[in-house]
Formats: C-alpha cells, structure tokens, sequence
C-alpha cells in the first residue's frame, strides 16, 4: 500500500459511483430496447405465420376457379369442334344423296351447338371483357387471366417474406440486445472490485469497466443503426 | 440528543424496510411486465389456431361453390341440349329426349341447385355468381368463418403496449432498488442524498406503473 492510498483510501469513489451510474441507466435504457425488439419480433412472427396461412387458402380458391374456368372453356372447344363436324358430315351425307343422315347429323350438330352456346354464356374467359376474344375466331386471354388469377398470392408471400424478414431481423436484434446486456454486467462486476479495492487499483479496474462499457456502448449503437 | 451513531442505525433499519418494499414492488412489476407478455402471445396462439380453422373452412366452401358451379354448368348445358331433341322432328331423339327428362335430369337438377336452377345466381353478364355461392356456404359454416383472429391479434398488440410501457416503470423501480442499495452501504453524508433519489425514482417508477396499468385497464374496456 503506497502513502497517498493510506492518506486518501476514498480516492476516485465518486468516479466509480458516477460510473455505475451511467452502467445502470444503459443498463436499464437496453432492457427496454430489448423487450421492444423481442415483441416486435413476436408480432412479425405472428404476422408471417398468418400470411402463410392466407396464402394457402388463396391458392386453394385459384386453383379451384381456374380449374372450372379452364374446364368449361374446354367445354365450349369441345362442343364447338363437335357441332363442326357434324355440320360437315350432315353436308357430306346431303351431297351423297343421303337424307336420313343428312338429317340426323343436322340435329346432332345442333345439340352440340346448343351446348356450346350454353357453355359460352356461362363461360368467365369468353364474356370478361378483360379475357374474351375480340372475334369468333381468337382464343381468349388465358395467359391474362392466369397472370391475373395468381397476383394475389403472389402480394400474399410477398408480405409472407416481408414479415419472416423483419422476424428474424429484430429476433437477432433481441439476442444481440441479451449480450450486450451480459457484458453490462460484467462491467458491474468490476466497478464493484473497484469499489472495495485500494485505490491505486481502484483507478485500474475503473479503467477496466471503462473499456466494457465502451464496448457496450459502440455494440448498441450499432444494433441501433443497423 | 441523539448521537450519529444512534441515529445512523435508525436510518440503516428505515432503508432496510425500504428495500424490502422496494424488492416487492419489482418483483410485482416483473411478474405483471412477465405476464401481460405472456397474455400476448396466448392471444396470438389463439388467434393463429382461429386463422387456421377460419381458412381450412373457406378452402372447404370454396371447393364446394365451385363443384357446385359445375354440377349446375353441366346440367344448364345438359337441358340446352334436351330442348333441342325435343323440338326436333325425329321421333327416336325425342323418345330419348324424353327418358332423359325423367331419368336423368332430375337427379342433375338435384345437384345443381340453387346455382343452376336459381336465375338469381346468374350474372348480368351470364356467368354463375360463385362468388354468391361461397357467401351463402360461409353464412352456413358460420361457426368457423366468424372466427376473428385479428381481433385477438390486435389485442394481443394492445398487451405487448401495456408491457412496453411497463416495463419502463418496472426499470425505474429496479434502479430505485439499487440506490437504495447503496445507500445502505454509504457513509451517512452521502447516504441521505443516494436515499432521496433512490426514493424519488421509486415514486416516479410506482406512479408511472400504476398509470399505465390505469391506462391500459381502461382502453381494453375494463380488462386487465
């Protein structure tokens, strides 16, 4: 023990106290940043998991409409060529002087055609204006309608990602915030052996706590900024 | 009169039933910071689990509107085609028109309705209103598609507030407890001033507690 140590054994209290101070403000300000990231956390989490779920169902509801859109245009491929054709050969069994066939294949080509009018009433691709073929002869906008039908879902994982990424972002924060929070507390341990040291170590282990701290300090800036 | 050392020892017993007050009062508030916590996240279970149930219900009536908008297509095209066998002059296609009628387009009506034999579900621009159908199958399933999981989403968030704020005054309190601390283990001088703050940042953490659980308990209509 030097002479100014027995002379002065409260040298550099007030620094350490002043120190703990400022250790239990940041102490207590990282808690807070800490259970704030944990709940934003909890809440994206719980955001993802709900879009992933919305999106399951929106998938569900465009294959089903596509499927019935897709069928019952098939439908009215299917009618139509069928109506041709037995037009066709009505006319082939007229010019071979063939009436019963002629006519039996006048009506089958009629209830063909009859289905197929009914099928392109009912048909979404052959009246949306957004779809429908501009003439008889043009298929309609399939591709379009397609593109179209799979948009939202498409915004649905775009928000899914968006909310699994903020997730694990402020997730990683929290942890962060945990350890920045455990070098804090070494820092506390310290200043309390300086606090019960003689001074001259007192100054050094000040320093020490000085130097955590700091770390600790430059370590929440940076979780703070990026 | 009464001697510092006396007087000193006073103080260390009133510091001492301070702290253990104090350590009360922050165990209370880290126990209720804990559990609104806690309230949150059963609420977003509970509102993930009304999510799941809600969306399998509307993947079963969707599956249903649109089977249904093809029993009724098929059957609209399958009576288009029987009017005209028999309107036709061919006594055979309307002798089959007719055991069509009474075999077979009954039991496709049957399946087709409401879509196909209720004109209202017909779209001015003729396609069936599916749409009209799902509402129909999600008013029926009522019991699941009323489910809200946003609702207890955005409870939870009001807990997740409550406990943000908290535990601001659950920090004071604990900072409070500290200076307490430490005035027990200074001289007398320097105990008084650390005693004083440490109890203004106890008053400060108690009142800011106490006014966010005020606060919170009225904004959630009487719910704590």
């Amino acid at each position: 023990m030097n002479k100014s140590d027995i002379s002065n054994p409260e040298r550099g209290k007030t620094l350490v106290l002043v120190l703990i101070l400022l250790n239990t403000v940041l102490v207590a300000a990282i808690s807070a940043l800490q259970v704030d990231a944990n709940i934003r956390a909890n809440q994206a989490n719980r955001d993802s998991q709900y879009d992933a779920v919305q999106f399951t169902g929106s998938l569900i509801q465009a294959g089903a409409q596509s499927d019935y859109d897709l069928n019952t245009y098939a439908m009215l491929l299917t009618n139509s060529q069928e109506a041709l054709v037995a037009e066709y050969s009505a006319m082939q069994r007229q010019t071979a002087n063939d009436q019963q066939g002629f006519e039996t294949l006048t009506l089958e080509s009629q209830i063909f055609q009859a289905r197929a009018d009914r099928v392109k009433s009912l048909s979404f691709l052959m009246t949306d204006p957004a779809y429908a073929p501009a003439s008889d002869q043009m298929a309609p906008n399939i591709t379009g309608y397609l593109s179209d039908l799979q948009t939202y879902s498409q915004e649905l994982v775009q928000k899914q990602n968006n909310a699994s990424d903020a997730y694990h972002r402020w997730n990683n924060k929290s942890d962060s915030y945990v350890a920045v929070l455990t070098v804090l507390a070494v820092a506390f341990f310290l200043l309390g052996i300086a606090q019960m040291a003689q001074p001259s170590l007192r100054l050094l282990f000040s320093l020490f706590a000085i130097g955590v701290i700091s770390i600790g300090i430059l370590w929440t800036l940076i979780l703070l900024i990026f | 009169m009464e001697k510092p050392k006396e007087k000193n020892n006073r103080l260390e017993v009133w510091i001492a039933i301070l702290i253990a007050l104090v350590s009360l009062t922050t165990a209370l508030a880290t126990w209720r910071t804990a559990s609104l916590g806690s309230k949150a996240g059963d609420l977003i279970y509970q509102g993930l689990l009304n999510a799941v149930k809600r969306q399998a219900a509307a993947n079963e009536d969707w599956r249903q509107a649109y089977a249904d908008a093809g029993y009724a297509r098929d059957y609209l095209v399958n009576l288009d085609s029987l009017i005209v066998q028999e309107n036709s002059t061919d006594p055979a296609s309307q002798e089959q028109a007719a055991q069509l009628r009474t075999y077979l387009l009954p039991g496709m009506e049957s399946l087709a309705t409401p879509l196909g034999t209720d004109p209202s579900y017909l779209t001015p621009q003729g396609w069936l209103n599916v749409q009209k159908r799902f509402d129909e199958l999600e008013a029926q399933s009522s019991n699941l598609s009323s489910l809200d999981p946003l609702a207890s989403f955005s409870l939870a968030d009001t807990y997740f507030s409550e406990q943000r704020w908290l535990v601001v005054g659950t920090i004071l309190i604990a900072i409070s407890l500290f200076w307490l601390g430490l005035s027990q283990l200074s001289h007398l001088r320097s105990r008084i001033l650390i005693l004083v703050l440490g109890v203004i940042v106890y008053g400060i953490g108690l009142v800011w507690s106490l006014g966010v659980e005020f606060v919170f308990f009225i904004l959630r209509g009487g719910v704590l």
